[in-house]
């Protein structure tokens, strides 16, 4: 339950993290994305369920663009609560996710 | 025993009725001579039977029969009345009196034993029946005295404050016709509301009785600032322990945030929630996503929460299926969309409008299911924050981790949840979970395990470096962290101070690598914090958290 991802319209990868993202989460995130669909173009990560973050769960978006750098993806984060926004923006993540 | 009372003036008459019933097992008589004395035996010795002779000097049986009628109220006690008059005028005045029935003179034993027989079974049923009213009159008292010390209770449990409430327009049932519907409305620290809306299956004492352990449950958590989902798989853990299987609860957790415009929703099972603009268009319907609480097990529930965005003005609709399922003759059952075009027609529409609405659509039957509606125009929450009732005072509160709990992966939760379980601290809870957990991360990770950040910089590296954490905890043997978490006044902070008995590391590195993905946590930190101080080469790491939320509109990236 504390990670759930899906192939949404063929295209769109959507990651939904429950209510802990942390270094727990580690291996777990990282299998998620493995094997990826090739017709994905876009990889949402939704965050609504998520009250608490540290900054393991930073390396691991960070390394799961490094780890698909040669897809052309555009990564989403999306529904975040006012806490987690808050350490986003606090890491300068709207540099790389468009942040919704 | 049957008890036979004898009213005869004529002393052979009475010897000859009490010889005649002996003969057919009675035995219990008691006599009068005339009608006053019959009267005072009656009410004195309460006879099962009279036999009653008509004239008498003094009172007569007839107009003795009313009096000793009445000294068994609510019971039948036949009068037979002795006669040898055989007038019609005179037979009815007898049983127009109360009698209710003969016996002629002279006397005839086996009618007299069968009407006696008769008479006597009918004296039986009668007080069996007195017996059985009786005990569902102490029944029905007891019900009552029940439902009213219930409604005590309930009216002390679900509470609602006048505060919160005057932000919803909202209908409930009176609280005196108990339902299985619940309506629930709180604070949240951080300045926004939570609101609970349940149906339990049933009617009636028995599913509202789940309410209460519900509203009390709540209550503490919004106290806590707990997450929806949390909050739902707590009351599912709740429920799932309190209910019979048969037993649940369609319910919807939500959290409007202070600005009124950002929600976090948990849905089992409750009618769609709608929401429409200032224009009366439909802006959003969303569709619960869940079984209702008191059915899955703690493991199988989901705790997935849906989170919504409106403007101020929209207006927010939330319902329990009684308003959805009113029946029509010929139109059928209300439904969702009947319901949505009632809300969407009505730019003033309101919960008693719906209610009306959906009597006349019933036209006047009474409503099947118990029903609950809320309505909210979105717009900021400004509630005065109470003040607080002390001062706080200042705590140390301090921890000691050996190697052998530093190898447990739940370590961090529980520091985080004693620390966070210490009142006033709850508006900051996701804050001080990141600062702990980084900290905590970075003694045992740097200071304890001696991992390095440099491994984390390549892609395959960043899992290796989880691996190696992984594989240097299995081997521990020796290592200490301590945490102490001191409250200061008056300036009302956290000082979070951590040291480890690791070897220590070179913190002028720390500087130049915060722009990589490693070294991300000071920045957290330093953010999250007043300051930052690293002593004793990087061995102790002592921060000051102010404990005020620091959280603001401004904050949130759009």
């Amino acid at each position: 339950m504390s990670i759930k991802a899906e192939v949404v319209n063929d295209s769109i990868f959507n990651i939904q993290i429950g209510e802990r993202f942390d270094f727990s989460l580690v291996t777990e995130f990282r299998n998620v994305y493995e094997d990826l669909d090739p017709r994905v173009q876009q990889v949402d990560i939704d965050l609504s369920a998520t009250q608490y973050m540290d900054s393991s769960a930073l390396g691991m978006l960070l390394n799961m663009q490094k780890v698909l750098a040669d897809r052309q993806l555009t990564y989403r984060i999306l529904n975040t609560r006012p806490q987690i926004a808050r350490i986003l923006q606090i890491s300068r993540f709207n540099k790389k996710f468009e942040i919704q | 025993m049957v008890k036979i009372l004898i009213v005869d003036d004529e002393e052979i008459n009475r010897i000859m009725l009490r010889e005649i019933l002996s003969e057919a097992g009675y035995c219990n008589f008691i006599e009068a001579h005339n009608g006053q004395q019959a009267i005072e035996t009656a009410r004195q010795h309460k006879p099962d039977i009279v036999l009653l002779d008509v004239i008498m000097p003094g009172m007569s049986g007839i107009e003795a029969a009313p009096q000793i009628k009445a000294s068994s109220p609510g019971c039948y006690m036949p009068i037979l009345f002795i006669t040898s008059l055989d007038d019609e005028q005179s037979l009815v005045k007898c049983l127009a009196s109360g009698g209710d029935d003969f016996i002629s003179k002279p006397f005839e034993k086996i009618i007299l034993h069968a009407k006696v027989k008769a008479h006597e079974r009918t004296r039986q049923l009668s007080l069996e029946i007195q017996e059985k009213n009786q005990s569902l009159t102490y029944f029905q008292l007891e019900v009552e005295r029940n439902h009213r010390i219930v409604e005590h209770i309930f009216d002390n449990a679900i509470g609602r404050n006048p505060v919160t409430t005057d932000y919803f327009d909202f209908y409930t049932q009176p609280e005196a016709q108990f339902n299985g519907d619940l309506f629930l409305c709180e604070q949240s620290p951080s300045g926004g509301v939570y609101l609970f809306i349940g149906d339990f299956t049933g009617h009636g004492l028995a599913s509202a009785i789940g309410a209460i352990p519900v509203a009390q449950l709540f209550t503490s958590m919004t106290l806590k600032g707990l997450a929806v989902g949390e909050m739902a798989a707590r009351l599912n853990r709740l429920l799932v322990n309190l209910l019979p299987a048969d037993m649940f609860c369609v319910a919807s957790v939500l959290e409007i945030h202070a600005n009124g415009k950002n929600f976090t929703l948990w849905s089992g099972g409750l009618p769609r929630l709608a929401v429409k603009t200032s224009e009366q268009e439909i802006r959003l319907l969303i569709d619960p996503q869940h079984m209702p609480l008191g059915i899955l097990e703690e493991h199988e529930f989901d705790n997935q929460t849906q989170y919504f965005e409106t403007e101020w003005g929209d207006t927010l609709l939330l319902y329990t299926d009684g308003l959805m399922e009113s029946q029509h003759k010929e139109l059928g059952m209300l439904g969702e969309a009947g319901v949505e075009k009632w809300f969407t027609r009505n730019s003033q529409v309101n919960a008693q409008l719906l209610v009306d609405k959906a009597e006349l659509y019933r036209a006047g039957a009474a409503a099947e299911d118990d029903i609950t509606i809320v309505l909210y125009k979105s717009r900021p929450f400004q509630f005065e924050l109470p003040e607080p009732l002390a001062e706080p005072i200042p705590f140390n509160l301090s921890f000691h981790l050996t190697a052998q709990h530093i190898k447990d992966a739940q370590v961090i939760d529980q520091v985080v949840a004693i620390v966070n379980s210490i009142p006033g601290l709850a508006a900051i809870r996701s804050e001080l979970f990141t600062v702990i957990t980084e900290l905590t991360n970075n003694a045992i990770e740097h200071g304890i395990l001696g991992l390095s950040s440099d491994t984390k910089a390549e892609p395959e590296g960043f899992m290796e470096y989880y691996e190696q954490r992984r594989d240097r905890i299995a081997q521990l043997e020796k290592g200490d962290i301590w945490i102490t978490v001191q409250r200061q006044m008056p300036d009302n902070v956290l000082e979070i101070s951590m040291q480890d008995s690791g070897p220590g590391f070179d913190t002028a590195a720390l500087k130049h690598c915060e722009d990589e993905t490693f070294g991300r946590g000071f920045v957290l930190i330093r953010e999250l914090c007043q300051s930052l101080h690293i002593s004793d080469s990087g061995k102790q790491i002592k921060v000051i958290m102010p404990i005020e939320p620091v959280l603001d509109d401004a904050d949130i990236p759009n």
